[in-house]
């Protein structure tokens, strides 16, 4: 993974702490050895949200979906709206790892590991949602097109099914490729691990050894997978957009949804990562892998993003308004002032000017600041959704059959669920995985240089 | 043969575990046994229904009916279309019939009370034990609701043997119409009234379009009038009355008159037109000079001029007729006021022509209260106190002391088939028939008969008994001959003498299996229609506008339920959950309070108010309604039974704890308009069960108008565009069917694949709605629920939006204004799925649920759905409902209920209007059989078109170019809602309302 240019410089700027590529096995193969208690501690609150998660979900499916706070005209509401807000998160770890390796970003190394762990699971919980909303999850398998004697299809124009296909696939990519990028970590890990776990890591290796030619055979599958990646991050939200987008409810349909989207799930992607990267680091003590510098350039990126998000707020409002339709119109001052006014404002201050604070870089450094606007984003990227798809429906072209939304106590649990099973398989992996990329931090790492070694230090 | 295992043994094996694995593969259900028709039943062919004619039990009005049965049950009623009263409908208390005969609420058997509450008994014991009752004591009262004249008579005979008397008392009684009928023109009878002659109508609170005397036909003749004709000429109706019930929303004008003025505004009127040459007869002209229009806008808060010019187009448009007031308007001048009615009639030359008095009820009148009170303070001393069709526990005001004179009598039976409140007092319950499985009849007016005959053998899991066989056999044990063996009998012998006069020349045989095909049977006439003079009054009324008691700041207006008339079918979960056409709420009760007034005790909808009179208190949420005047607030009746099942219990409140048990003098009607409240704010609130999401149409052309004035010269603003259009959705018919050998690999067939339609195959099935003939009543909902299988789905489910209607009646209040008099327009729009020709549900699901079929039909196939809902966010109506729950799951036997031609949908599914696409089959079906021939216009009638009084509704071909629909669609005031904002193509065309007063522009 060697890039060409200024290996050192970038090197020592970015971990200015790190000393040798011995330290980099130690301290990051340190956190797979056994669990503290604080770990212990969030892995049962997880369990206990996984537990919550499917009993909400059992009891929804032999209740029937009526146990939901859905009810006619706002046939999707928390679920999906959670499908989108998981989708958006499953963005940013690609994103991290494929589109910045491609444009050689100096300080994705660090970090990517976790985002594209975070992809994985946060995939692994929004393809759950899908499924949970139907009023007959039994049957779910019928949008799957799989050969049946009665020659029935799915229906290839609901862009319901291209959901299907683009989340299964980005699924299967992304888990190639976090896989593909774990292997000469998992022969690091193996060679220290004993006993079971040893066994393990040996398998999942596949018996890496790192000859210079597994290096290149591994460097040519990881372009090409970054490659291939690349494009389903702007597939991926384009088509889970569409599903509002092609639809002709005032609020959905709008030709901006896709890039905006797109922008929308970078923004709360990245703001996950930070969410999720602040205990990781303060936790295992990786303040010399994850230094402020990334902490500031993903800053940066969330500042960018959320420019973009707040500018195509503001299209979509100026674009009722100037329309002259009326249906649109009163969708959007709805909006603003209808019965979901705070859930407006909520999105609109989280995502739009929380974020300001940004500009300063002062915010930047500041690691508990960037904590805190993360979690206002994650907020705020929640509540954008559930604006775009409760506002919207409550309140379409007939005026009589508008109507409220409340949601119950099985959404909220399968809410709140959804982040049990998220940190459970999170948790799962920091313990199991090297939550650092050691192989690729130790390219920008300045190299073992016989002068530099210090007090025996073996590589 | 020596080792291994027999071959014997072996099936022996086989077969036990082949058992095993059925009955283990097999449902934990109970295991039914299905037996062949080993002789058929005659009238039974499986998957064919058998229709029976009777009549509907569920009010006095005495519809006929068709009863469809299938396989030997009941599963729909519908109206005769041979019949006078229904002429081909019902209401939809009378759809809802079938959910009292499978009410699971039923009394299973007779039942005696003991020391610690009701058990079952037999038959015989209970009979024995009524029997006895009857020898120990005399001086019975057989306390009634209005029963067929043969069960009458044989009630009569019954008494007459054991002596007692009979008293008749019905919730809702007109007696003062009655009574100021005979003080007005010597007869004892309600008159009739022939809306659809009258040009013009004033009606002072009469609610003819849900419950007022016969509400079906009066509804089918208010169509007639009030729709605008091809020749552009429309009638109209004024409604004066402090509340718009919704005869009132269908008004072209609303005069907002003070509670209880309605007598001397109409005397005023009459006024003005014996000052215009008008003839009263001297004592009534006499009278008349005191109530001028200057002293009636004191009275009232009418102004005087509108009086003069509304009491010169009385006069000027003729025919005209005024009616009124009705039960909500019973003040303590009740009988006055019908008197000063009949007076505006009689001065505008108007009895005679729509006023009828020769074509009137001559059953024995239905005694009002005033006589029943004086039943009541008899029962002391009574002792047998027989009660049935009536429940006067619960419809009466609680210092009436029904319960404490019940208590009093020696021995209480009810015949009640449910546990409702009087039932709940009785000392034996000896549950009747329900009139769709019992033999009765009727004659509701002169001249005009008609046989109930049980459509199906009694429901299995009632051991109900009908009153008349039990009467019989009671005498029988008495000692004593009624002559009959049973009622079957007595009912034939009556009826030979309705065939003496008849059909005198025909075999009594032949005459009664004419009379059971057709369902009615006329006896002539004997007199044409003639003017009856005014005669000098010999009682002494009050005009004025009475007193009500209290100092509360409004007055309480309790009017009977357009779904429950006085209560007596709230234990009809169809009702319960219909939206009641005024304020588009289900099950439970509410206060309707001007904005306004709203305003000032600072509630909003939902605020849980203590309405408080002198009598009594009730706590029921607001509704805010500008349809009602800021001094006056008004409940329904039939809420907040206390008995009568679990549909019925604990829904709403009973507005009767309000009233005094008051008599109303001559005429001696319970008092309903009686009495002032204040509302006090409880702080407390509640989600309203209501279907209503705006009742403004916020600009949208949803349900436009034009105003007559612009009809005829292309001011309805159908552009000639529209007739490309037209084509446009001929064009989107249906699939191209391909030819086809049926090899799997043919499949699926190239063009049928994406739903590429074929514009030359097939029929393009449309409908057009006259919304100018809507009057929103609602009956279609409850039709379409009972051929549908609609589920009801519950308070709770309702107050969280997921009610089921397929066909959500709309109301659009456009101009409301209770300050003064003025025009009204009030829209309704019945909205149902629009089967769009190019529909927005369709490509969105991803299992090809929703999906176009080659008769343009947008079809929803319930077994492919997913339950995705993406189909009803899609949906611009919203007239697509889902299965939250199993609300399939009904209680026995209920199911019975079920129509076995359309599917029973199961939770997780999406479903909608199908056009009645199992009506269609049916007739195309028969079409085939007969030859190959096509299929009529008219021929297909949804159960929507089948039930409208107001015939509002027309289905058919479009593709037919001289098919009804498709010249209707033509029609000037034709749109399709929303077509020209989304290009849905909508199959459903509306015909815009017509108003008298111009449409804003810019005002849809």
């Amino acid at each position: 993974m060697a890039t060409a240019l200024n290996e050192k410089e970038r090197g020592t700027l970015t971990h200015p702490d790190v000393e040798s590529f011995g330290q980099v096995n130690r301290d990051i193969l340190k956190i797979l050895s056994r669990p503290g208690k604080g770990w212990w501690a969030l892995f049962s609150v997880a369990v206990l949200g996984v537990g919550i998660f499917f009993t909400s979900w059992i009891y929804q499916i032999v209740n029937g979906i009526g146990v939901s706070g859905l009810m006619s005209p706002v046939g999707w509401g928390v679920y999906i709206t959670t499908f989108v807000f998981w989708v958006g998160i499953a963005h940013s770890g690609t994103l991290i790892s494929a589109i910045l390796f491609l444009f050689r970003a100096p300080w994705r190394q660090s970090i990517y590991r976790a985002a594209e762990a975070m992809t994985v699971f946060a995939v692994m919980t929004a393809g759950l949602f899908p499924l949970i909303h139907l009023g007959r999850v039994w049957h779910g398998y019928w949008l799957i097109p799989y050969p049946n004697s009665r020659f029935l299809w799915p229906n290839f124009r609901s862009p319901l099914l291209w959901d299907v296909f683009a989340v299964t696939t980005y699924f299967t990519v992304s888990a190639v490729f976090f896989y593909l990028g774990t292997i000469p970590d998992v022969a690091a890990a193996r060679d220290q691990a004993k006993g079971l776990r040893k066994k393990l890591y040996q398998v999942v290796a596949l018996g890496w050894r790192g000859t210079d030619r597994e290096w290149h055979h591994f460097g040519k599958a990881y372009v090409f997978l970054a490659a291939f990646a690349t494009p389903l991050v702007l597939s991926v939200h384009s088509v889970v957009s569409w599903d509002f987008a092609m639809s002709i409810v005032p609020g959905w349909h709008a030709t901006i949804f896709a890039p905006y989207f797109v922008a929308g799930a970078i923004f709360s992607g990245v703001a996950m990562v930070i969410t999720l990267t602040v205990p990781l680091r303060k936790i295992f003590k990786l303040e010399a892998y994850l230094t402020v510098r990334h902490f500031d350039a993903m800053a940066k990126l969330i500042l960018l993003t959320s420019i973009i998000v707040l500018y195509a707020y503001m299209t979509e409002f100026f674009m009722a308004w100037y329309s002259g339709e009326e249906v649109e119109r009163s969708a959007f001052w709805n909006r603003l002032f209808g019965n979901y006014w705070w859930a407006t404002w909520i999105m609109l201050v989280c995502n739009g000017i929380v974020p300001i604070m940004l500009w300063f870089k002062r915010v930047r450094h500041s690691i508990p600041a960037l904590f805190v606007i993360s979690l206002f984003i994650n907020i705020g990227m929640w509540f954008e959704r559930f604006v775009i798809i409760v506002t919207s429906l409550s309140h379409e072209y007939e005026p009589f059959a508008w109507g409220v939304y409340r949601p119950s106590m099985v959404e909220m649990g399968i809410l709140v669920g959804s982040f049990g099973w998220f940190f459970f398989w999170f948790l799962i992996f920091t313990r199991i995985l090297p939550p650092v990329a050691i192989a690729e931090l130790k390219e920008v790492l300045p190299p073992p240089l016989r002068g530099a070694r210090k007090k025996g230090e073996v590589r | 043969m020596t080792d291994g295992i027999k071959r014997r043994d072996f099936l022996k094996v086989i077969g036990a575990g082949g058992a095993g694995a059925t009955m283990l593969g097999c449902s934990t259900e109970r295991v039914e046994k299905l037996l062949p028709y080993v002789i058929p039943d005659e009238e039974i062919t499986p998957g064919v229904a058998t229709w029976y004619t009777s009549v509907c039990g569920e009010c006095p009005s005495g519809c006929g009916v068709w009863v469809r049965t299938r396989e030997g049950r009941v599963v729909k009623v519908e109206g005769n279309p041979d019949h006078p009263i229904s002429g081909g409908t019902l209401c939809s208390r009378g759809y809802s019939s079938v959910q009292g005969l499978y009410n699971p609420d039923r009394l299973s058997s007779p039942m005696l009370r003991g020391a610690d509450g009701f058990s079952p008994i037999g038959w015989e014991e209970a009979e024995e034990l009524l029997a006895q009752r009857l020898r120990e004591s005399g001086n019975h009262i057989f306390l009634g609701g209005r029963m067929g004249p043969s069960l009458t008579n044989l009630v009569d005979d019954f008494l007459s043997v054991v002596g007692g008397v009979r008293r008749e008392y019905e919730g809702l009684s007109e007696a003062p119409l009655r009574e100021a009928t005979r003080i007005a023109f010597g007869r004892n009878r309600l008159p009739t009234f022939d809306f659809a002659q009258a040009r013009l109508v004033f009606s002072f609170g009469a609610d003819f379009l849900e419950t007022w005397l016969s509400p079906v036909e009066y509804h089918r003749g208010f169509a007639q009038m009030a729709g605008v004709d091809e020749h552009g000429s429309k009638g109209r109706m004024v409604f004066l009355a402090p509340r718009l019930s919704l005869t009132g929303q269908n008004a072209d004008e609303w005069v907002p008159l003070k509670a209880g003025s309605e007598a001397v505004v109409a005397l005023a009127m009459a006024h003005v037109i014996v000052r215009e040459g008008g003839d009263a007869g001297p004592y009534y002209q006499r009278l008349l000079e005191g109530y001028d229009p200057r002293s009636a806008e004191e009275a009232s808060g009418v102004p005087a001029e509108e009086i003069e010019k509304l009491a010169m187009r009385f006069l000027e448009e003729k025919p005209s007729l005024a009616v009124g007031p009705g039960v909500a308007g019973h003040h303590r001048n009740a009988t006055a006021a019908n008197l000063a009615v009949h007076i505006l009639n009689s001065v505008a030359e108007n009895v005679g022509r729509t006023v009828r008095l020769r074509e009137v009820d001559q059953g024995a009148p239905a005694l009002p209260y005033g006589e029943l009170a004086s039943a009541l303070s008899a029962m002391a001393g009574a002792g047998v106190v027989m009660v049935h069709g009536t429940n006067p526990a619960y419809s009466l005001p609680s210092g009436a002391g029904f319960a404490e004179a019940f208590a009093s009598a020696g021995f209480r039976v009810s015949f009640a088939s449910a546990m409702d409140e009087t039932a709940e007092l009785a000392d034996l319950v000896l549950p009747d028939r329900h009139p769709l499985e019992a033999w009765g009849d009727s004659n509701p007016r002169p001249g005009l008969y008609a046989l109930q005959q049980p459509a199906m053998r009694p429901v299995a899991d009632f051991d109900s008994k009908q009153l008349g066989d039990v009467l019989i056999s009671v005498s029988l044990r008495l000692g004593e001959e009624l002559g009959v063996g049973t009622f079957f009998d007595h009912l034939r012998n009556r009826w030979r003498r309705i065939q003496a006069i008849a059909a005198p020349g025909q075999g009594f045989d032949e005459f009664w299996r004419e009379a059971l095909r057709k369902g009615v049977v006329g006896l002539p006439v004997r007199a044409t229609e003639v003017p009856v003079p005014l005669r000098s009054p010999d009682a002494i009324l009050n005009f004025d506008v009475p007193a009500l008691d209290g100092d509360g700041e409004f007055a309480l207006v309790v009017y009977p339920s357009p779904r429950f008339g006085d209560g007596k079918h709230a234990n009809r979960p169809w009702l319960q959950e219909l939206p009641d056409p005024v304020s588009k709420m289900a099950w439970h009760s509410w206060v309707e309070v001007h904005p306004r007034a709203a305003d000032r005790l600072e509630v909003q909808n939902g605020d849980l108010v203590r309405v408080r009179s002198p009598h009594g208190l009730v706590e029921v949420p607001v509704w805010r309604y500008p349809g009602i005047r800021e001094d006056t607030v008004a409940l329904a009746m039939g809420g907040g039974h206390r008995s009568y099942g679990r549909f019925a219990q604990g829904m709403g409140v009973n507005a009767m704890d309000l009233l005094p048990a008051e008599v109303e003098q001559p005429s001696g009607a319970l008092v309903h308009l009686a009495t002032r409240v204040s509302l006090e704010p409880t702080g407390d609130r509640r989600r309203l069960a209501t279907i209503e999401g705006s009742s403004d149409q916020h600009n949208r052309p949803i349900a436009p108008a034009v105003a007559l004035s612009a009809l005829g010269h292309g001011g309805a603003g159908h552009e000639e565009e529209g007739h490309g259009e037209l084509k446009e959705i001929q064009g989107l018919g249906g699939f191209a069917p391909v030819p086809t050998e049926g090899r799997a690999e043919d499949f699926p067939l190239e063009g049928s694949r994406y739903g590429q339609y074929d514009p030359e195959a097939n029929p393009r099935w449309a409908m057009v709605i006259d919304l100018d003939k809507c009057t929103g009543c609602g009956i279609c909902v409850t039709a379409c629920q009972s051929e549908n299988n609609v589920p009801w789905v519950g308070e709770e489910q309702v107050t969280m939006g997921r009610d089921m209607h397929w066909i959500r009646m709309e109301r659009y209040f456009e101009r409301v204004d209770a300050s003064r008099a003025g025009p009204l327009d009030v829209r309704f729009l019945p909205m149902i799925c629009q089967h769009c020709g190019n529909a927005p549900c369709e490509p969105v699901c991803p299992v090809y649920a929703a999906y176009h079929t080659p008769e343009g039909l947008n079809a929803q196939v319930y077994n492919r759905c997913v339950g995705t809902r993406y189909c009803a966010n899609n949906c611009p109506y919203k007239v697509r409902v889902f299965n939250w729950f199993g609300f399939s799951d009904v209680p026995q036997p209920m199911n019975w209920a079920f129509n076995p031609d359309v599917t029973v949908r199961s939770s997780g599914v999406m479903e909608k209007c199908s056009f009645c696409v199992h009506r269609i089959r049916v007739v195309q079906n028969r079409a085939r059989v007969e030859g190959q021939r096509p299929v009529r216009d008219g021929e297909v009638v949804p159960a929507c078109q089948q039930s409208c009084p107001a015939e509002a509704i027309v289905f058919g071909d479009i593709r037919d170019p001289h098919s009804r629909v498709a010249q209707l669609t033509q029609n000037e005031r034709g749109y399709r809602v929303l077509d020209e904002l989304i290009n849905t193509q909508p199959a459903v065309t509306y015909l815009k309302k017509v108003t008298f007063h111009e449409v804003e522009s810019g005002e849809h």
